[in-house]
């Protein structure tokens, strides 16, 4: 039986050393014949998922402890077809891009290619400590992409991610570090019977804390939300369609994976309630904030704060002690990763080319974008459609399973807080649009713009919508593993 | 409002400091797994005889694979900031008229050639003895560094192809080493050196590294010493 495993890691690896080896601004087409390349292994691998169910793999044939484990499940086939989806729709975006503004583009192709290869690496991962080999392979990729535009706001953002990043990665290294005092390994099939097994020390309840703590940072979850805005608002469209639609969601996902496997017996209700707590916190600070951005990107950006929150009502709602409540919250947070992933990379990319257009990044400037750029605007719209949770799309999917979860455990509060968080995004979203509807104004030209640059934002806005009518097979992948 | 905030990240950071110190006291020796014992058991089985190197690149070579890559990710982020700036360098005749500096050249050019012998034995050593592609890498970087500081060799502009394909051949030698197992020897399985061929795998990566890591960290260094200079020229 062929095993996609070991190629998904070393294949992104070798087309990153490629591209770097062709030189500034070279690589795109490697990208593209890459990504088909790996689509395709992530769709065997996540057949194969499906058919024999979740698997455990080796790297060196020594096993856990003495050497690294991988693991794959339903989740990780989600999450990896998850990102080349995503991505491949960007790469054709990010070369038409590149093509009119070519001075951002810098090592942009060997970053991205890095980008997918950590991504690809931290999602297989069942090893604490390859996890955090695999987060600084993450960070640094974004921090170089943020950073590659070259001019001086991108680059003040770009250190402040980056500090904030090596922060988030310091603290989940020193919870590794007493994990691995304690018991001696760093192996997550090793440690996850060691815990639940014996009494928990201080260390391990601090060393919890930590990584989790530091991940949280690193998915920018309200009040730790500061450094997103302005890192996903400057950088190229490509970039901040990247970084918002995926590279948060891999630290989501280890908190997800943290939570429910390895730290399953440290976890409380209140704890939970907290992080719910915040998740609302963060839907509608974010979406108010989104509300009064006078940049288009930069809307675009607090959104993604607002839409991150969602992701982490289902902590509180997992705790409910009725099976079907549990089991609808959890299938309603990943549709919610998956729904926003497809329309945020969307939205940024349709963000991305009105702004080339106008030549500025302002919302006012937008007057009379919608017969100039109809298609981009439909993308955007149809973005946006996901993100307020209309059907039929994936956010409708996402928030109905995530709201009949609450109102199955009688938790109203959190119900009030998704229907408003929804109204709000309606709200920010039809500033937008109805901006894009004013008759245009004398005197303002709209630079023309290739066809082949509004196509992507286009395809990956209508996957999120129709993603509604496919949920199906999405949960029963994830049900799999 | 400040500076309440900073007093307040100030005594959390003192908190969980405290803490730190205080579990890290408590804590006992693992007693449920034994790493070190197996790592021994295991050694003869790994191509090489020191276990810092068995561990490195046999037992956790995924790990140095993801690693050596983090560093060239350190890399671009570097180059990305060079960007069009103009690259100026104090030329070496203006450092080779200055008197004083005749000892430092002098001493340069006695020590170099021993570097690069050093980090020579340090790659060949790290088979049974401390030593390895990390440190041999970082004395070769550390020679640069001097070179380009006493003038001889002058800082990098962005990098030609020669430079580019020295930067990352060993990391490409190492992707070539895991991909040419996977295929020959056991399909499928990701870095499983057949144990009677690992020794020479685990040096020829090594050899591929040393250089690679010595020009990566060399140019974290020289990408940005050029406008360093340039500032001192200016002022």
């Amino acid at each position: 039986m062929f095993d996609p495993i070991p190629w998904l890691i070393l294949l992104p690896l070798a087309w990153g050393c490629l591209a770097f080896l062709a030189g500034v601004g070279r690589g795109g087409r490697l990208a593209f014949a890459g990504l088909i390349i790996q689509l395709a292994l992530t769709i065997v691998l996540a057949r194969q998922i499906a058919m024999e169910g979740a698997r455990h793999y080796a790297v060196g044939g020594w096993g856990a402890p003495l050497g690294i484990d991988l693991y794959v499940d339903g989740l990780t086939g989600v999450m990896l077809l998850l990102i080349h989806v995503v991505t491949l729709p960007l790469v054709v975006y990010a070369r038409a891009y590149f093509s009119c503004q070519a001075e951002g583009v810098g090592y942009f192709w060997p970053l991205t290619l890095f980008l997918l290869a950590a991504m690809n690496a931290l999602f297989m991962s069942a090893d604490i400590f390859n996890i955090y080999v695999t987060l600084e392979l993450l960070s640094l990729a974004a921090v170089g992409l943020v950073a590659a535009a070259g001019s001086a706001g991108p680059i003040a953002a770009a250190v402040r991610y980056l500090l904030v990043t090596l922060l988030g990665s310091g603290a989940y290294l020193m919870g590794v570090a007493l994990l691995y005092g304690t018991y001696g390994s760093v192996s997550l099939t090793v440690l996850g019977p060691l815990l639940a097994a014996t009494e928990i020390s201080a260390a391990v309840f601090l060393a919890a804390m930590l990584m989790l703590t530091g991940l949280l940072l690193k998915t920018a979850l309200f009040p730790f939300h500061f450094w997103l805005p302005p890192a996903h608002g400057s950088a190229p469209a490509p970039v901040s369609a990247l970084l918002s639609a995926l590279v948060i969601k891999a630290s989501f996902y280890l908190i997800l994976r943290l939570w429910f496997d390895l730290f399953a017996p440290l976890v409380t209700i209140p704890v939970a309630q907290l992080l719910g707590g915040l998740g609302a916190a963060a839907i509608l600070w974010g979406s108010v904030l989104a509300f009064m951005q006078v940049r288009l990107k930069m809307l675009v950006a607090y959104s993604t704060v607002a839409q991150i929150g969602y992701l982490f009502l289902l902590f509180p709602l997992m705790m409910l002690p009725i099976p079907e409540a549990a089991e609808s919250a959890l299938q309603g947070g990943m549709m919610q990763l998956v729904a926003h992933a497809l329309a945020k990379a969307a939205m940024f990319a349709a963000a991305g080319v009105m702004v080339l257009s106008a030549g500025k990044d302002d919302i006012a400037l937008l007057s009379g974008m919608s017969s100039h750029l109809p298609l981009t605007l439909f993308a955007f719209a149809l973005a946006g459609v996901t993100l307020m949770g209309l059907p039929p799309s994936g956010g409708f999917i996402a928030k109905w399973l995530l709201i009949s979860s609450a109102v199955n455990g009688g938790q109203w509060g959190w119900v009030a807080v998704m229907i408003l968080g929804g109204l709000l995004s309606a709200a920010y979203v039809f500033k937008v649009l109805c901006q894009a509807f004013l008759p245009p104004v004398a005197g303002v030209k709209f630079k023309p713009v290739r066809r082949v640059l509004e196509w992507p934002a286009f395809l990956l806005a209508l996957i999120s919508l129709l993603l509604g009518f496919r949920s199906g097979e999405i949960l029963s992948l994830l049900g799999g593993g | 409002m400040k500076n309440l905030f900073n007093a307040l990240v100030i005594v959390l950071f003192a908190v969980l400091g405290l803490t730190l110190i205080w579990v890290i006291l408590e804590l006992q020796p693992p007693t449920h797994v034994h790493l070190s014992k197996q790592v021994l058991t295991q050694l003869d089985a790994s191509g090489v005889t020191h276990p810092v190197t068995a561990v490195l690149l046999n037992f956790r070579g995924y790990d140095t694979l993801l690693e050596v890559m983090v560093l060239l990710l350190a890399l671009l982020g570097v180059l990305a900031q060079i960007g069009k700036r103009e690259q100026r360098n104090l030329s070496a005749w203006f450092r080779l008229s200055q008197p004083y500096l005749q000892v430092l050249l002098w001493l340069v050019r006695m020590i170099v050639p021993l570097m690069v012998l050093v980090a020579g034995y340090l790659l060949w050593v790290g088979g049974h003895q401390p030593g390895g592609a990390f440190q041999a890498g970082a004395v070769l970087a550390a020679a640069g560094v001097l070179l380009n500081l006493s003038g001889v060799l002058p800082s990098w502009a962005e990098p030609a192809w020669n430079l580019r394909t020295g930067l990352v051949f060993g990391l490409l030698v190492f992707l070539l080493v895991a991909a040419a197992v996977m295929v020959v020897a056991s399909p499928g399985l990701l870095l499983q050196y057949p144990p009677a061929s690992a020794g020479m795998l685990i040096l020829l990566i090594e050899m591929g590294l040393t250089l690679s890591l010595g020009l990566i960290l060399a140019g974290l260094f020289l990408f940005l010493s050029g406008d360093a200079i340039e500032d001192e020229a200016e002022k």
